[in-house]
C-alpha cells in the first residue's frame, strides 16, 4: 500500500502571514495538533503545530536545567501567551519539514514518523505541491487493515 | 552571500600563507613555517567559519601528516588525551548532576533569596556565578544562572539584559579560579605541572580580587537598572511566588548527586598529596578522579550510561580541542616554538616582568575575539620553549590563564559563556544584544581586571 491510498486529500492549511492566534483557533476548531503552512504560490514552507507553540511559550532553558517541577506557572508564561497571538505563523512554524511523495510505502512513512519524531507527513507531488497529508493514525489503521 | 564566503576563504588562505611566509622569512625551516601556516589556518577558520571549525581542524591535521610535518607517534603524543579524558569524565559527571536535579536545586536556592534588594541581588549573582563557574565550568553554570535571573527579572518586571551581562562577567572571572572552571585551566595544569592546590592558593585569591573590583564597577555602571529593580521589589513586596515556583524531586537522587560531586571535589583538591603519597607522576590523580567517578556513575545508572556518553559529552568540541592540540604540538615537534621563544627573548629580553605583560595582554586581547582554548593551545608550546632559555616560567602560566579568561569579558563573542547567555536571551526574550551594549562594560571590566592581574604578577613575589 502507498501513501496516496491512505492520505487525506482535503488538506487544511494556514498561511505564513496569518496571525498565530487565528491559526491556533483553527487547530482547536479542527481538533487536530498541527497544520501545514502553505505560501501564496502553493508551496509548503513549514508546519504549525502544538509542539512549536509549547516550545515558544516555555523557557528554552527548561531542557538544559535538568529535572525539576513547576509548582506555579511562571509570570512570563502569561505574557508569552498574550504576545503569541500577535505573532505571525512564520515566526513560530517549524521550517524543516519531513515530507513524502505519493508513492512512498506505508512502512517508509512509519519509519520516517518514528525516526524523525513527527506525527504527520505532508505528501507532495512531482511539482512539489502538497496533495495530501498522512497522519500516524492513518498509517497504523492501514497497516492493520492490510495485514489482519 | 557566496561572495562573502569566497572573500572570507580568500582572506583565510592569504593570511595563513602570509604568516607562513613571515615565519620562513625570519629564518624558520620549511616544516616549521608550514606548521605555522596550518595552525594559523585553523585559528582563522574558527574566527571566520565558526560552524566549520572542526572541518578545518580535520583537514589541517591530515595535511600535517601527509606533508611529514608531524609523524603518527607524535600526533598521538601531542593530542593531550589526558586532558580530553578529564573533560569527558567531568561532562559525564555534569550529566549526572543535571539528571539528579542539582542544578535546578541551585536555581531554586537563588529564587529563594529572602529580603531581596537590588544590591543583594547583584552581589549574589556575581558570587554564585563565579563560584559555580569555578566548580562545574563556565558553560554549564551560565545556563542555570540565566534561568534564575530571567525568572527573577520576569517576576519583578525589569529588563534582564544588564543582570545577564553581570552574571556572564562574573562567570568568566570565576572560571580562572580553579582547574575546573575552564578547559584552559586543566590544559595549563596538565602542561605546566601546576596543581589544584596551586590554583587555589594563587589563582583563586586573584580571581576573588578581580571579582570584588568587578562588583564595585558593576554597582556603578548599572546603577539605573538596579534602581528600577529596587523600586519594583518594593512595589511587589516579598518574593513568596518565586520561593515556591519550582521544586526538585526526588530528594534522594539530589543528595547522592551532590555527595558524588563533593567526593570528586575532595579528591581533586588533595590530588597532589595523593600523588606524592603513592609515588605517581604529577597530575595523575587529578586526571583520573573524574574518570573513576564517571565510571562509578555509569555502573550506578547503567541504563543511562550510553546517554551520558552520547548526549552529555560534547564530542564536537572535544574533537576540535584534540586536533588543535596536535596542530599546536606540531609547532613544538618542528622546533618552531623554541624559535619563537628565542625571538621573543631576543626582542623583549628575558626579563620575566616584560614577558608576563606581553603574554597577559596578547592572551587578553586575543581571547576577546578568539576561543581561548585555541589561543592557549598555541601559546603553551611557546611558554614551554622558555624553559630552555632559563626564563622564570611560572608567572607566565598565570598570565596565560588570566589573559585567556578575562579577555573573554571584552566582547560579546569573547567566550562560550557569553554566546550561550546571549543565545538564551534572544530565544526567550527576543532581546538582541548589540556589540556596543556589551563592549563598553566588558572592556572596562576586562581592562581593569587585567591590569590588577598584571600588577599582582609583576609585583607580588608570591607569583614568581
Amino acid at each position: 500500500m502507498k501513501t496516496k491510498e491512505i492520505m487525506t486529500t482535503k488538506v487544511m492549511s494556514v498561511k505564513p502571514d496569518d496571525f498565530a492566534g487565528e491559526a491556533l483557533s483553527r487547530l482547536f476548531r479542527l481538533k487536530i495538533s498541527g497544520l501545514p503552512v502553505i505560501d501564496e504560490k502553493g508551496k509548503l514552507v513549514g508546519m504549525f503545530t502544538e509542539k512549536e507553540i509549547l516550545t515558544k511559550v516555555l523557557p528554552s532553558y527548561v531542557e538544559k536545567v535538568g529535572i525539576f517541577r513547576y509548582e506555579e506557572n511562571p509570570k512570563a508564561i502569561k505574557q508569552k501567551v498574550i504576545a503569541l497571538a500577535s505573532l505571525k505563523v512564520k515566526d513560530i512554524m517549524r521550517k524543516d519539514v519531513v515530507v513524502v511523495d505519493e508513492d512512498t510505502t506505508l512502512c517508509e512513512a512509519a519509519h520516517l514518523m518514528l525516526s524523525q519524531k513527527v506525527r504527520r507527513l505532508p505528501v507532495l507531488n512531482a511539482s512539489k505541491e502538497i496533495v495530501g497529508i498522512v497522519a500516524r493514525v492513518d498509517v497504523v489503521k492501514a497497516l492493520f487493515e492490510e495485514y489482519k | 552571500m557566496m561572495k562573502g564566503i569566497f572573500l572570507k576563504l580568500l582572506s583565510l588562505v592569504f593570511l595563513a600563507g602570509f604568516f607562513g611566509f613571515i615565519a620562513k622569512a625570519t629564518g624558520m625551516n620549511t616544516h616549521q613555517s608550514f606548521s605555522i601556516t596550518i595552525l594559523s589556518a585553523s585559528i582563522l577558520g574558527t574566527l571566520l567559519f565558526w560552524d566549520f571549525r572542526l572541518s578545518f581542524a580535520f583537514l589541517g591535521t591530515s595535511v600535517l601528516l601527509v606533508s611529514k610535518t608531524i609523524d603518527l607517534e607524535h600526533m598521538i603524543k601531542f593530542s593531550s588525551l589526558e586532558v580530553i579524558l578529564f573533560l569527558v569524565g567531568m561532562m559525564v559527571l555534569i550529566g549526572l548532576l543535571k539528571d539528579s536535579g542539582v542544578f535546578a536545586w541551585i536555581v531554586s536556592l537563588i529564587l529563594r533569596i529572602r529580603r531581596l534588594t537590588a544590591r543583594k541581588f547583584v552581589f549574589y549573582i556575581c558570587v554564585i556565578s563565579a563560584l559555580l563557574a569555578c566548580t562545574v565550568d563556565e558553560v554549564t553554570s551560565i545556563v542555570f544562572m540565566v534561568a534564575a535571573i530571567l525568572e527573577i527579572c520576569d517576576y519583578f518586571e525589569v529588563e534582564p539584559t544588564p543582570f545577564i551581562i553581570i552574571s556572564v562577567l562574573a562567570t568568566n572571572i570565576g572560571s580562572a579560579a580553579t582547574v575546573l572552571g575552564n578547559p584552559i585551566g586543566i590544559l595549563i595544569a596538565s602542561k605546566s605541572g601546576l596543581t589544584f592546590e596551586d590554583f587555589i592558593v594563587k589563582a583563586f585569591p586573584l580571581a576573588a580580587v578581580c571579582l570584588f573590583i568587578t562588583i564595585v564597577i558593576l554597582f556603578f555602571w548599572y546603577r539605573k537598572p538596579m534602581k528600577k529593580l529596587e523600586e519594583n521589589i518594593k512595589k511587589s513586596g516579598a518574593n513568596e511566588f518565586l520561593i515556591k515556583l519550582i521544586s526538585v524531586p526526588p530528594e534522594r537522587n539530589l543528595k547522592i548527586g551532590l555527595g558524588i560531586f563533593g567526593i570528586v571535589l575532595f579528591f581533586i583538591s588533595i590530588h597532589h598529596r595523593l600523588e606524592i603519597f603513592w609515588g605517581l607522576e604529577p597530575n595523575t590523580v587529578l586526571l583520573i578522579v573524574p574518570l573513576v567517578a564517571s565510571g562509578c556513575v555509569m555502573i550506578w545508572k547503567w541504563q543511562k550510561a550510553r546517554e551520558y556518553i552520547e548526549k552529555d559529552v560534547e564530542w564536537w568540541t572535544l574533537l576540535f580541542f584534540l586536533l588543535l592540540f596536535i596542530q599546536a604540538g606540531a609547532l613544538k615537534y618542528t622546533g618552531a616554538t623554541v624559535f619563537i621563544a628565542e625571538k621573543i627573548v631576543n626582542s623583549v629580553g628575558n626579563n620575566p616582568n616584560v614577558l608576563v605583560g606581553t603574554i597577559l595582554w596578547i592572551s587578553t586581547i586575543g581571547s576577546s575575539v578568539l576561543d581561548n582554548v585555541v589561543l592557549v593551545a598555541a601559546f603553551i608550546p611557546v611558554i614551554q620553549g622558555f624553559y630552555a632559555l632559563n626564563v622564570t616560567v611560572q608567572p607566565l602560566w598565570w598570565a596565560l590563564l588570566f589573559g585567556g579568561c578575562l579577555g573573554g569579558n571584552i566582547t560579546m563573542v569573547g567566550s562560550t559563556a557569553n554566546i550561550v547567555a546571549i543565545g538564551i536571551l534572544e530565544k526567550d526574550k527576543d532581546i538582541r544584544m548589540t556589540f556596543f551594549k556589551w563592549f563598553w562594560v566588558g572592556l572596562t571590566v576586562g581592562l581593569i581586571t587585567t591590569c590588577v592581574v598584571w600588577v599582582a604578577l609583576v609585583f607580588l613575589p608570591f607569583y614568581k
